[in-house]
C-alpha cells in the first residue's frame, strides 16, 4: 500500500471497521458533507449515508449524550469532538454516565470519543490542549494515544472494536507531518500495551503523543556522546503497561518522564509515584519531568515555543542525568 | 431473638439525632411497623416504626437526649420475655454495633510485625541511591570502600559493578550488557571447586531444617497402607474428572482429605508448641510440599477439613499450578498446622522428613507399587505405600502417633468418599 | 393499546402497588435504619408512569427518573429486586453497586439515569436515533421532572431528538418543586409544555393526577413516534406529596397545597372513578388491597434476608476486559518478600 500520512490513517482505520460492522457509525459536527475539520471523515458520507454519518449541532453534550443512548443499544457510535478542546462540554456525559453504567448497572458503552489535541500549531488556548487527564482521572474509561501512522490506524481500530468507552486523542501536530507505509489486510494495536520505540541502557524516556518524535531526536544525538536513551512510548495511558515500564526503569535505573502536557496533574506524575512506589530499589537517580508549566497554551510564537518542551531540554536534562 | 432498636440516619449529613418521646412503655406489646418513638435532627423531625414485633424489653436511650446514629435506642424482645428495667444510667454516648442492616465492617487482624531487617552493610554517611545500596547488600559490599564516580563523589551503579567485576578474577560482563546478574557477579574459580553463592530460598531453607532438628524431638514411624481400592477409584473417575474439571486426578486430594479428618479426631497432631504451652489449632490447614527447579516450598490448604473432595483436589492443583509459576502470595504459604511430603513420586520407598516448625509432625508418602501380600493366608497383588510419620516426642508419644497412623491407614484402605 | 377494562384494572394494580412499595420504604424501612443514604419517592406522581409506560411493548425502551417507580415494575423488575436494591443486597438490581432508584436492565429496557438527571434527555435521543438508523418503529418514553428542563443537556437533547426526528416521548413530571424552589424561581414561562414549540415538536399539557388522560396524551404521542413524526414533549402537572427525599422536612410548601391536592389523588381519582360506573366492585377493590400487601410483605421478608456483596466486588465492573488493583497490593506484596 502507498505510504499514508497519521491522518489518513485514522480515515482508515475508522472506514475499514465501518465496511466490516454496520453497528459502527460516526457522528459530530461537520463530519458529513464537509468530511470534518480537519478532513478525517472525508468521502464517508457518499458511501455510508446520512444515517452512518450524522452531522450534528453544536451540542458536545447531546453528541456523547446520543451516543451513548445509541450504543446501550447495541450500536458502535464514533463521537468527533472538532477539537480535544471542547470535549470539557461533554465531561458530564462521558465521566458520570458513559464511565459508570458497566459498574453500577452492567449496561456496556462501547463508544469512542476522538479528537484532535495538542499544541504546535499556533492555536491558542483552545485549539491547543491537551485533557487526557481528566478522563484517565475517572475510572471506566480507556485512554488513548497514538504517537505513529502505525498506531493511529491500529489504535482507533481496536477503541471502535472494544467493549468499553474509549477517548481516542490524535495529535493534530502529527496529521500531516508523518507518512508511512503500512501493512494490508485487517490488523490492530491492542489498546493497554506500550511501546519500545527505541531501545537503550542509559535513560528510560517515557513519554507519549508528539513528544515520541522529539524524545527520539534528542536520543539520536545523544548517542553520538555515547548515551544512548530508550524510548517508551505508552501508546495507552489507561490501562496503564505497568510491566513494560518497570521493565524499562529497573534495566537503565534512570528516568525522564516527557509530555507536553502541564506539569501539575499531568501524567508524569502518575508514573513518577508508580516507579518511586514499585522500582525504588532500582533507581539510581531522581526521576525526572520535562512537561509544559501550569499555564493556558499561549498564542504568540516565541510564548508557545517557551511553553512546549524542546528537544534542547531533553538533550540537557539527559545530560545531567547520565552524569549523576 | 431480641431486636436491636436503632437512632436511624435521616439525610446524608446527619450523624446525630434527640429522641424526643417513646410512644411506648417497658413491657409493653409492639407490632412492627407501628409508630415506636420520635426524633429530632438538624433536618427534620419524625417518627419512627418499630423494626420487628414482640414486647419492649429495654429502653436505653431517655427522652430528650441526643445520640449518635446507629446506637441502640432501646430493645425489642420476643413476646413472653420478661423486661429488664430502664437502666438508671443508661450509657447512651457510645454507639453500639449496628444492626443486621448495615454490615459490621471489621478490621482485618492486625498483621504480625514483620521481622527486622538483618543490619546491612554499614553505608553511613556514603552518597549513593536506592539501587546502588540494594547491590551493595545483596553482595555484601561497604560502600565506604568504594571511590564515587558520581556527582559529588556519589557512588554510582557503574562504581560498584565495577568494584563487583574487580572482586572475580574472570572475565567481566561486557559493557552496555542488559541488566548483569549482580549475584553470580561474585562467582571466583579457585582451584579444583567451585563456591556458589546460596540464592535466598535456598539459605532460607537450610536455616529452617536446621533449626527444626534443634527445636523437635525427631521420631519416625513407618505404616504399610494398603492403597488398592484408592488406586482403582481414582482410575475409575479420573476421565470424567479430566473432562468436568480440565485438570487430572491425582492421589494427593485422597490423602489430604483422609488427613484432615484424622487430624479432627486427633488434635494434638495439629497443635504446636510455646514455651511448655500446647496450642491446640481450631483451623486445619494443610501444606503440600512442591519441589520446584529452584527449591522447596509448602502452600497451605486453609481449612481442609471443611472442604469436599473437589474442594480440595481444586484448591491442591490450583496452589501447585502457582507455586511452578512462582505465582504465590504470602497468605498461600502461612497458617500450615500440618505438611504431607511426596516423595514418591520420585521413588522413594519411605523418609524420614524434618518437621515443619511450628507444627509438631509431618507425613511422607512414599511410591505406590505393586507387591505381593498375604491376606488370608493367601498371596494377592496389591498397590502398596509406605507411610511414615516424623513427630514431635515433647507432644506426641508413641502410641499417639500410631493411633493417628492406624487410623488414617483405615480410612485409605476403606476409602467412602464420593468425589465429585 | 386499547384503553379496556383490563387495561384500567392494571393500571390500578401498578399505582397501588407503588404506593405500597413506596410507603414501606420511606416510612418503615428508612426509619428502622434498614435503607441507608437516600430516598425518594414519587407519591401522588404515580399516574405519569403508569398512564404512559402500561403502552409499551417489548423492544420499547424507557429512561425513567427517581420517582418513576412504577415504569420500572411495569418493565419487569419485582418489588423484591427494588427492596433488595435499596437495602444494598447482593440481590438488588445493581448487586449493591448503586443507590435507591438508580437502577437500571438493558435486558428490561430500563436505562439507569444518572443524579445529573438531565443527561438522559440526549441519551434518549441517541436511543431513538438507534431505532431509526435500524428501521424499528420502536419508542423510547424519557421521564423528568421540572428541575432538569433547566439545565442545558435538557435543550440540546430535545433539540437534537427533534432535528433527528428521534421516536422519543418526553414526559416531564411537573410537580411544582424542585427540592425547593417552586416553578417561579426556576422558569419565567409558566408551562414547559410551551418548550416544545422551541424544538418543533408538539408541547401537550396533561392533568397528571388523571391516569386515563396521561394513557390518551402518551397514545398520541407514542403514535406519531412510531410513525416517524418526531418526538413530544408531554407536560404532566401534579404535584410533589413528599419532601424531596426522605429527610426534607418540606417546612417550605404551604400546609394548604398538600390539603388541596391530597383531593386530587391519582389512585383515589381512578378508584373512585371505577366504582361509580361499577367497572370494579368493593370487595374487589379490597381485594386488590390485600393482595398488594401479601405481594409486598412476601418480597420483603425475602429480600431482608439477601445477602450484602462481598466487599471484594468493590473493584469488579469496571471494565469488561480488565482488572482493578486493590490499592495495597504492592505494598502488601513488598514488605512480605524474602531478602
Amino acid at each position: 500500500m502507498a505510504a499514508v500520512t497519521y491522518l489518513e490513517a485514522i480515515r482508515q482505520g475508522i472506514w475499514e471497521e465501518m465496511e466490516r460492522d454496520s453497528s459502527v457509525f460516526v457522528l459530530g459536527e461537520d463530519v458529513g458533507i464537509y468530511g470534518g475539520a480537519f478532513k478525517v471523515t472525508e468521502g464517508m458520507l457518499e458511501r455510508f449515508g446520512e444515517d452512518r454519518v450524522v452531522d450534528t449541532p453544536i451540542s458536545e453534550s447531546a453528541i456523547v449524550g446520543a451516543a451513548i443512548g445509541a450504543a446501550l443499544m447495541g450500536m458502535r457510535p464514533i463521537a468527533e469532538m472538532q477539537f480535544a478542546d471542547f470535549i470539557s462540554c461533554a465531561f458530564d456525559q462521558i465521566t458520570n454516565f458513559a464511565a459508570k453504567c458497566r459498574y453500577r448497572w452492567s449496561a456496556g458503552v462501547p463508544i469512542v470519543i476522538r479528537g484532535p489535541s495538542g499544541g504546535g500549531i499556533h492555536g491558542g488556548p483552545y485549539h491547543s490542549q491537551n485533557p487526557e487527564m481528566h478522563y484517565v482521572h475517572t475510572p471506566g474509561l480507556k485512554v488513548v494515544t497514538p504517537s505513529t501512522v502505525y498506531d493511529a490506524k491500529g489504535l482507533i481500530k481496536a477503541a471502535i472494536r472494544d467493549e468499553d468507552p474509549v477517548v481516542y486523542f490524535e495529535y493534530k501536530f502529527l496529521y500531516r507531518r508523518l507518512k508511512e507505509e503500512l501493512p494490508e489486510g485487517d490488523w490492530t494495536v491492542p489498546i493497554g500495551k506500550a511501546d519500545i520505540k527505541r531501545a537503550g541502557s542509559d535513560i528510560s524516556v517515557i513519554t507519549y503523543g508528539a513528544m515520541v518524535h522529539l524524545a527520539l531526536e534528542a536520543a539520536a544525538k545523544l548517542a553520538n556522546d555515547g548515551i544512548e536513551l530508550e524510548v517508551v512510548d505508552l501508546r495507552t495511558l489507561v490501562p496503564l503497561d505497568k510491566e513494560r515500564i518497570l521493565e524499562s526503569v529497573k534495566k537503565t535505573s534512570k528516568v525522564i518522564l516527557l509530555h507536553e502536557d502541564v506539569r501539575t496533574g499531568g501524567m508524569a506524575g502518575e508514573l513518577a509515584a508508580i516507579i518511586a512506589e514499585e522500582a525504588f530499589e532500582y533507581l539510581d537517580g531522581p526521576i525526572m519531568r520535562i512537561t509544559a508549566p501550569d499555564t493556558p497554551v499561549p498564542y504568540s510564537p516565541p510564548l508557545e515555543e517557551f511553553f512546549l518542551p524542546k528537544r534542547s531540554d531533553i538533550i540537557r536534562v539527559a545530560r545531567q542525568l547520565a552524569a549523576y | 431473638m431480641p431486636s436491636n432498636v436503632i437512632m436511624p440516619q435521616m439525610g446524608e449529613s446527619i450523624f446525630e439525632g434527640t429522641l424526643t418521646k417513646w410512644l411506648k412503655k417497658i413491657g409493653e406489646p409492639v407490632k412492627r411497623d407501628e409508630p415506636l418513638f420520635e426524633i429530632s435532627t438538624d433536618k427534620v423531625d419524625s417518627e419512627i416504626p418499630a423494626p420487628a414485633s414482640g414486647v419492649l424489653s429495654e429502653i436505653r436511650v431517655n427522652e430528650g437526649e441526643t445520640v449518635q446514629i446507629n446506637t441502640v435506642v432501646g430493645v425489642i424482645a420476643e413476646e413472653g420475655t420478661a423486661a429488664n428495667p430502664a437502666p438508671v444510667n443508661a450509657e447512651t454516648k457510645e454507639a453500639s454495633k449496628p444492626p443486621a442492616a448495615q454490615p459490621v465492617l471489621e478490621e482485618p487482624a492486625e498483621e504480625s510485625k514483620p521481622e527486622p531487617e538483618p543490619p546491612t552493610p554499614a553505608s553511613r554517611t556514603v552518597r549513593s541511591s536506592p539501587l546502588v545500596k540494594r547491590i551493595a547488600r545483596e553482595e555484601d559490599v561497604d560502600l565506604a570502600e568504594l571511590e564515587g564516580t558520581g556527582l559529588g563523589g556519589r557512588i554510582t551503579k557503574k562504581d560498584i559493578l565495577s568494584h563487583l567485576s574487580g572482586r572475580q578474577s574472570t572475565d567481566v560482563p561486557p559493557p552496555g550488557a542488559s541488566r548483569p546478574q549482580v549475584s553470580s557477579a561474585a562467582r571466583s574459580m579457585a582451584g579444583s571447586s567451585e563456591v556458589v553463592p546460596m540464592s535466598a530460598m535456598r539459605k532460607s531453607i537450610a536455616e529452617h531444617m536446621l533449626a527444626s532438628r534443634r527445636t523437635s524431638a525427631h521420631v519416625t514411624t513407618v505404616f504399610e497402607v494398603d492403597l488398592t481400592r484408592i488406586v482403582s477409584i481414582k482410575n475409575q473417575h479420573a476421565q470424567e474428572f479430566l473432562q468436568r474439571e480440565g485438570s487430572k486426578l491425582s492421589y494427593m486430594p485422597f490423602f489430604i482429605k483422609t488427613v484432615a479428618g484424622a487430624l479432627k479426631e486427633f488434635p494434638v497432631v495439629n497443635a504446636s508448641i510455646s514455651g511448655t504451652d500446647i496450642i491446640y489449632k481450631k483451623d486445619v490447614n494443610i501444606g503440600v510440599a512442591v519441589a520446584l527447579d529452584w527449591g522447596l516450598i509448602v502452600p497451605v490448604i486453609k481449612n481442609a477439613d471443611e472442604k469436599s473432595f473437589l474442594g480440595i483436589a481444586k484448591a491442591a492443583s490450583s496452589l501447585a499450578e502457582r507455586a511452578r509459576q512462582k505465582k504465590l502470595a504470602p497468605e498461600d504459604v502461612q497458617g500450615g498446622t500440618f505438611t504431607i511430603t511426596n516423595p514418591g513420586v520420585f521413588g522413594s520407598l519411605f523418609g524420614t522428613p524434618i518437621i515443619n516448625q511450628p507444627q509438631v509432625a509431618i507425613l511422607c508418602i512414599g511410591a505406590i507399587s505393586k507387591r505381593p501380600v498375604v491376606i488370608n493366608d493367601a498371596i494377592a497383588i496389591r498397590s502398596m505405600a509406605y507411610l511414615t510419620l516424623t513427630f514431635d516426642h515433647r507432644l506426641i508419644d508413641g502410641a499417639v502417633a500410631d493411633q493417628f497412623m492406624s487410623s488414617l491407614k483405615t480410612k485409605l484402605e476403606q476409602w467412602e468418599e464420593p468425589l465429585l | 393499546m386499547e384503553l379496556n377494562r383490563q387495561t384500567l384494572l392494571d393500571m390500578l394494580y401498578y399505582m397501588k402497588l407503588t404506593r405500597e412499595i413506596e410507603t414501606r420504604i420511606e416510612r418503615k424501612l428508612y426509619r428502622q435504619g434498614k435503607i441507608v443514604g437516600g430516598v425518594y419517592v414519587g407519591r401522588g406522581q404515580e399516574a405519569i408512569a403508569v398512564g404512559s409506560c402500561i403502552q409499551l411493548e417489548k423492544d420499547d425502551c424507557i429512561c425513567p427518573s427517581h420517582r418513576d417507580m412504577a415504569a420500572f415494575l411495569i418493565r419487569g423488575i419485582t418489588p423484591r429486586e427494588i427492596f433488595a436494591q435499596y437495602m444494598g443486597r447482593k440481590t438488588g438490581v445493581t448487586k449493591g453497586k448503586e443507590a435507591n432508584m438508580h437502577m437500571g436492565d438493558m435486558r428490561r429496557g430500563v436505562v439507569a439515569f444518572v443524579s445529573m438527571l438531565a443527561d438522559t434527555i440526549p441519551v434518549a435521543a441517541g436511543i431513538g436515533m438507534a431505532y431509526r438508523m435500524r428501521k424499528q418503529d420502536n419508542v423510547v418514553l424519557c421521564y423528568f421532572g421540572d428541575g432538569a428542563t433547566s439545565r442545558g443537556d435538557w435543550h440540546e437533547g430535545l433539540n437534537l431528538a427533534s432535528v433527528q426526528k428521534a421516536p422519543v416521548v418526553y414526559i416531564c413530571n411537573n410537580n411544582y418543586y424542585a427540592y425547593s424552589t417552586p416553578l417561579e424561581k426556576q422558569m419565567a414561562v409558566k408551562d414547559i409544555a410551551v418548550r416544545g414549540a422551541a424544538y418543533a415538536m408538539p408541547g401537550v399539557i396533561v392533568d397528571g393526577n388523571d391516569v386515563i388522560e396521561v394513557f390518551k396524551a402518551t397514545q398520541e404521542a407514542i403514535r406519531l413516534a412510531r410513525q416517524g413524526g418526531g418526538p413530544s414533549l408531554l407536560e404532566c402537572k401534579t404535584f410533589r406529596m413528599t419532601g424531596h427525599s426522605a429527610h426534607d422536612d418540606v417546612k417550605y410548601v404551604p400546609k394548604e397545597l398538600f390539603a388541596e391536592w391530597e383531593k386530587k389523588d391519582p389512585i383515589l381519582r381512578l378508584e373512585s372513578s371505577l366504582l361509580r360506573q361499577k367497572t370494579v366492585s368493593e370487595d374487589a377493590v379490597k381485594k386488590l388491597a390485600a393482595r398488594i400487601t401479601r405481594e409486598v410483605d412476601e418480597a420483603l421478608a425475602i429480600a431482608e434476608n439477601d445477602p450484602f456483596p462481598d466487599p471484594a466486588e468493590t473493584l469488579e465492573g469496571v471494565y469488561a476486559d480488565q482488572n482493578v488493583e486493590a490499592p495495597l497490593a504492592f505494598a502488601n506484596s513488598f514488605f512480605s518478600q524474602e531478602r
